[in-house]
């Protein structure tokens, strides 16, 4: 049976009900039917799912472009997995965080929708052709939704937001066709190519010239860079979270910044130890992990804007899934895939608090609020269970993978750890500095009446932090699959130990 | 069969919290019942257990977790006697609390944090492996958040439990790092084969640790103990990061009682002691420790002198007690060896006692005249007896003070228990510095005692002793106040009594575990003088207190102005406030990463690159943009079907 493509099928199918809709109750019920489905679906994987394995599972493949190798190959393995789960938890959450959505509603839920559909293809897809189909996909709706539900300068930021993302996908498809191109045909006889991606992937290894397999190597990284950021290319992240409407920053932190990290271990990590100089990549790709961490960090203590300030957050967590794969141990790379998975759990319930705040007080500037902890303590009290899970408090989902990082990091880059543990303390004082200032002390009286979430928004960010709890307390059974395709991708590196420097 | 039931101990006040918190509006009194009705539940498990593992048994039980790591109950000596110690003190100032926070309209968060605290804390103490611990130490640390925080709408609340947190945080950030590298060194014997963990072991593990010393590279265990040191300290409020534990006086004063008794402050001494044998092995860092822990008591206790806030002069004392602990841990570890441990953590427990005590009955008198400074009270004793007279039991043991009647040939001792517990620790730094020929923590350590001395009395007096400053009329607590004074009064009394006892249990705590920590002999007994001089001390500073602050025999004010730099300095707290205000704070941080981050990111990035980029293509992205965004959905989903369509024709002509 296709599940992977049902599950894919039926928010595409839900979208185009949703478009067609009239009001605003239809659209959002179809849109939380149909991503309901397809995590039921995903559940369904899950429950089939063998961790020991590190092939991906459910295979299924049709024929699309019969002349240029063109396949609609779908599967999961311990990488994909996760994160198809995250996908299918934080969507309907989303649609019902957005349950009060008055303004063109058929198309705000459509567009959700349409999301849903690109990152679970991202997620699945096998073939490199398809891949990127869907990593462009992705793009679109994500642009509508900043343009169009955006704040006041959205255009700039929706427009900054696709240059960026646009120029990455085209570099990494410079670097996807050389890969199609240098590969051997599949077929001698007739010169018949594949876009398959394992087959390209380890014909990578075959390419003779060192220089060109760097360059390779760092157009699909410099794709993937940018999509999760990590600095010096993260500046439309936080412009972009700025403008967007709480649903679309909800998905772009928790789902599209994880496409990056997901090409790292499905693309960048099989074909590192073949590359020409792995010593000198994964130096790079440290030093880059080591920079989005403090920078990250050192500029969400900057931040006026709450909001502002939980983007900077998202690109110094993002870094530790860049220091944990670089690290190539069994467990720092799991570690690293758990963080994409926590912090994709961890970021949603932040943003919604800013979304909460903004709706009810009207502003989100830390320095114009103040003690609203007193008429919204529903709030308060998801959002600080948000601000510590995000400071990385154990017992929550983001220690466990911080944890992990770090302390098997260590083994191969002990002083990348070191300096990431500067960042630790002053990772907990951008957190509690704004909570000090933004919902505890005196209320600010300036603000007037200010009411708590409504009922579906306090229920979204109370699940959350639940599965937050949940996963930070039993990490073991997403943290096994992921396990099982680290030591993999690390065994292909078990040479590389000595290179590092 | 209480054994079994172990885990209980921490889990029915986790239960405790979850039920306060979403039942406790619904409740009598907030649902106070049900935390103490948990609390009680794990203080009759833990006696349970004592009863059962007394002398020689140790009950271990572990769980795989995640990634090799292990969840666990490792109850030995040192952890039972840390439980029982820690269920009883919170479960009398849960009862207290009832009373206390009566009025409070915020109670069922109140006692619902309380009981995570309380549990979070006892999960520390029984961990059998370094991660929990970390967890559950971290959990504390929340707790202490919370609680610091719980009147939130205070600014000057808000503040000091960021501050709490933060500074702490420091601590912790160098535990962890002291934790990572423990599991590096640990996975690399293990990988080289120098040490084979056994079957049904995990690697983070304390039994597992310990076992692996004599392979760790000394150097690195030098710099492992000393990052869990660093830990400690945060956590133990030990100078340098000794600050948020004075400012934490934010909190209701039963949180305080909390935090300097029972739970949180007692962490970082229990560290030190859990892993009591990597520091002998690493002597240099027991040196540290013994310096550190007995320059904070000195340190502190100089703050306490000043201090007009009734509990900011506890919150001190505590610092510099916390010190006495460190430094018994660091002096008598190494100069006597494994019965190091057995005198700090009986100075801990006794500590416990007076120290819940003096807070127990500074919220009596708080409660009583509505203000912290002691300026303000004055002739209280006619009014609060019960409240004045086991505060100053608490003090006298807190001062040491007994009647040493051994020396005078009588077999036993009319003494409170800080005689007993205090005077052992003194007597190890001199042993110490007999056989190093290094006084220096003794000499800390014994005018430390005298300045105790003096700033609990000069407490007291102020406080009861003299005529009223001030008009409220003050009456004594309810019994369910004082009834818990009297209980812990008797504790202060009594306890010391069990020394002996209490040496020979702990001394074998480690030889239980089949962990070798050397003991050394002791040197002949010192000489009377030396025996007598804390309690010279002691008494010393009773009389100056006395002749000053009742007496009124010198003329105070000269010396306490804002003139005399001295005084200055120390009711400025040696300007930390301000400094970590600036450093921890992030006053600093934050006007420097907004000013060059901004910049960079804004100016440079963007400007340079991105920005024109933009600006040039908004004009004619606009204008398209306007065109297509008529509302149509069509429109976009053409757009998307226009791109893949290019796509595909990029892909033929390549292809071909």
């Amino acid at each position: 049976m296709a599940l992977i493509s049902l599950m894919i099928a039926i928010p595409l199918i839900g979208a185009i009900i949703t478009f067609l809709t009239r009001t605003r109750q239809q659209a959002r019920a179809i849109a939380l039917i149909s991503s309901g489905i397809s995590l039921i679906i995903s559940l369904f994987l899950l429950s089939r799912f063998s961790s020991s394995i590190s092939a991906p599972q459910f295979l299924e493949s049709t024929q699309w472009i019969a002349s240029l190798g063109v396949n609609l190959k779908f599967g999961v393995d311990g990488i994909g997995l996760p994160l198809v789960l995250l996908s299918n938890i934080v969507i309907p959450l989303t649609v019902v965080f957005a349950w009060g959505e008055t303004k063109q509603a058929n198309q705000f839920y459509g567009l959700i929708l349409l999301e849903q559909v690109g990152v679970l293809g991202v997620f699945t897809s096998l073939d490199f052709f398809v891949f990127y189909i869907f990593w462009e996909i992705v793009l679109i709706p994500m642009y509508f939704l900043i343009s169009l539900w955006g704040g006041p300068r959205k255009d700039y930021s929706a427009i900054k937001f696709f240059i960026y993302t646009h120029v990455a996908s085209l570099v990494m498809l410079l670097a996807i066709f050389t890969l199609y191109f240098m590969a051997p045909p599949v077929d001698p006889f007739t010169g018949q190519r594949t876009f398959d991606m394992f087959y390209l992937l380890n014909s990578y290894q075959i390419i003779a010239s060192p220089i060109l397999k760097d360059a390779i190597f760092l157009a699909l990284l410099f794709g993937f860079i940018v999509k999760m950021p990590a600095v010096p290319f993260h500046t439309w992240l936080p412009d972009a979270h700025v403008e967007a409407p709480t649903a679309g920053s909800v998905i772009l932190a928790a789902l599209l910044l994880k496409m990056g990290g997901y090409g790292l271990f499905r693309i960048i990590l099989p074909i590192l130890p073949f590359s020409g100089s792995p010593g000198k990549l994964i130096t790079l790709m440290a030093i880059i992990a080591i920079l989005s961490i403090l920078w990250g960090t050192f500029l969400a203590l900057a931040q006026r804007d709450l909001k502002k300030m939980v983007a900077y957050s998202s690109i110094s967590h993002m870094g530790y899934v860049m220091l944990g794969a670089a690290a190539l141990i069994p467990l720092s790379v799991s570690g690293a895939m758990f963080q994409m998975f926590s912090h994709g759990l961890i970021t949603c319930v932040l943003f919604m608090s800013c979304g909460v705040i903004q709706h009810s007080a009207g502003t989100r500037i830390i320095g114009n609020l103040g003690g609203i902890a007193k008429h919204m303590p529903k709030l308060a009290f998801l959002m600080m269970a948000g601000f510590l899970a995000s400071l990385g408090l154990p017992a929550m989902s983001g220690f466990v993978a911080e944890f992990l990082v770090l302390v098997n990091s260590y083994i191969t880059l002990p002083t990348f750890v070191i300096l990431a543990l500067f960042g630790i303390v002053f990772t907990a004082g951008y957190h509690l500095w704004a909570m000090q200032r933004a919902v505890f002390g005196t209320y600010n009286e300036k603000l007037g009446h200010i009411h708590d979430g409504a009922g579906y928004e306090i229920a979204a960010m109370a699940i959350l932090v639940l599965l937050i709890i949940f996963f930070g307390l039993n990490p073991s059974p997403v943290l096994n699959m992921m396990t099982t395709n680290a030591n993999q991708l690390v065994a292909l590196a078990a040479g590389l130990k000595g290179v590092i420097t | 069969m209480f054994s079994d039931y172990a885990a209980l101990i921490v889990l029915l006040p986790v239960i405790g919290f979850v039920l306060t918190l979403f039942l406790g509006k619904k409740l009598p009194s907030g649902g106070a019942y049900i935390p103490i009705a948990a609390i009680l539940g794990s203080f009759i498990i833990s006696l349970g257990i004592f009863l059962e593992i007394y002398p020689d048994k140790v009950i271990q039980q572990s769980w795989n977790w995640f990634a090799g790591m292990n969840l666990g109950i490792l109850i030995d000596p040192l952890a039972i006697v840390m439980l029982l110690m820690v269920s009883f003190v919170s479960l009398l100032i849960h009862i207290y609390a009832v009373g206390y926070m009566a009025h409070d309209p915020a109670k069922p968060r109140y006692f619902a944090e309380t009981s995570l605290f309380t549990a979070a804390m006892l999960a520390v103490v029984l961990s059998d492996n370094v991660l929990q611990f970390f967890i559950a130490w971290e959990i504390v640390g929340l707790c202490s958040y919370l609680l610091i925080g719980f009147w939130y709408h205070k600014p000057a609340a808000a503040a000091a439990a960021k501050k709490a947190f933060l500074v702490t945080r420091v601590g912790d950030v160098l535990f962890l790092a002291g934790i990572v590298l423990l599991y590096v060194n640990m996975s690399q014997i293990i990988a080289s084969h120098a040490f084979t963990l056994p079957q049904g072991n995990f690697i983070l593990q304390f039994k597992s640790m310990f076992d692996a010393i004599p392979q760790i590279d000394p150097r690195q265990l030098t710099y492992i103990t000393l990052l869990f040191f660093g830990g400690a300290v945060g956590k133990s409020g030990q100078f340098p990061l000794h600050g948020w534990l004075p400012d934490a006086m934010e909190g209701p004063t039963t949180v305080s009682a909390l935090i300097h008794a029972a739970t949180m402050v007692t962490a970082g001494v229990y560290l030190v002691a859990r892993t009591f044998p990597m520091f002998v092995a690493a002597p240099d860092s027991l040196l540290v420790v013994a310096y550190i822990g007995g320059f904070t008591a000195l340190f502190a206790a100089t703050m306490g002198i000043v201090m007009n806030d009734i509990k900011r002069v506890l919150a001190y004392s505590t610092v510099s007690q916390l010190g006495y602990m460190m430094l018994a841990l660091g002096t008598a570890g190494i100069a006597i060896g494994a019965k190091a441990v057995g005198i700090s953590v009986f100075h801990l427990i006794s500590h416990a006692f007076f120290k819940a005590l003096l807070f127990l009955c500074a919220g009596s008198v708080i409660h009583a005249v509505g203000t912290n400074d002691i300026r303000e009270m004055g002739g209280l004793f006619s009014k609060m007896k019960i409240t004045a007279i086991t505060m100053i039991i608490a003090s006298l043991s807190l001062s040491g003070i007994g009647v040493p009647l051994i020396d005078l040939g009588i077999p036993v001792n009319i003494a409170t228990s800080g005689f007993f517990s205090k005077d052992a620790i003194i007597e190890g730094a001199f042993e110490f510095g007999d056989k190093t020929g290094n006084f220096i923590p003794y000499i800390f350590a014994i005018l430390a005692a005298l300045l105790t001395s003096i700033y609990i009395f000069r407490l007291w007096f102020m406080t009861f002793s003299g005529t009223p400053r001030s008009e409220k009329h003050a009456h004594e607590s309810p019994n369910v106040m004082t009834i818990p004074l009297i209980v812990l009064a008797a504790l202060a009394l009594l306890f010391g009594y069990s020394q002996t006892g209490f040496y020979n249990y702990l001394e074998k705590n480690f030889r239980l575990m089949n962990v070798f920590v050397p003991v050394h002999q002791e040197a002949s007994p010192p000489s009377l003088i030396i025996t007598l001089l804390p309690l010279i001390m002691g008494i010393a500073g009773l009389l100056i207190s006395y002749a000053i602050y009742h007496r009124r025999m010198l003329d105070m004010s000269k010396l306490v102005s804002s003139q005399n730099p001295l005084y200055k300095l120390l009711i400025k707290r040696y300007y930390e406030p301000g400094l970590s205000a600036d450093i921890i704070g992030v006053k600093i941080t934050h006007g420097v990463a907004a000013q060059s981050g901004e910049f960079v990111d804004r100016k440079i990035i963007d400007g340079l690159i991105i920005d024109n980029v933009i600006s040039n293509s908004l004009i004619k992205f606009g204008d398209v943009a306007k065109k297509i965004q008529t509302g149509v959905v069509q429109n976009y989903a053409s757009i998307v079907l226009l791109g893949i369509g290019l796509l595909v024709i990029l892909l033929m002509l390549g292809g071909a």
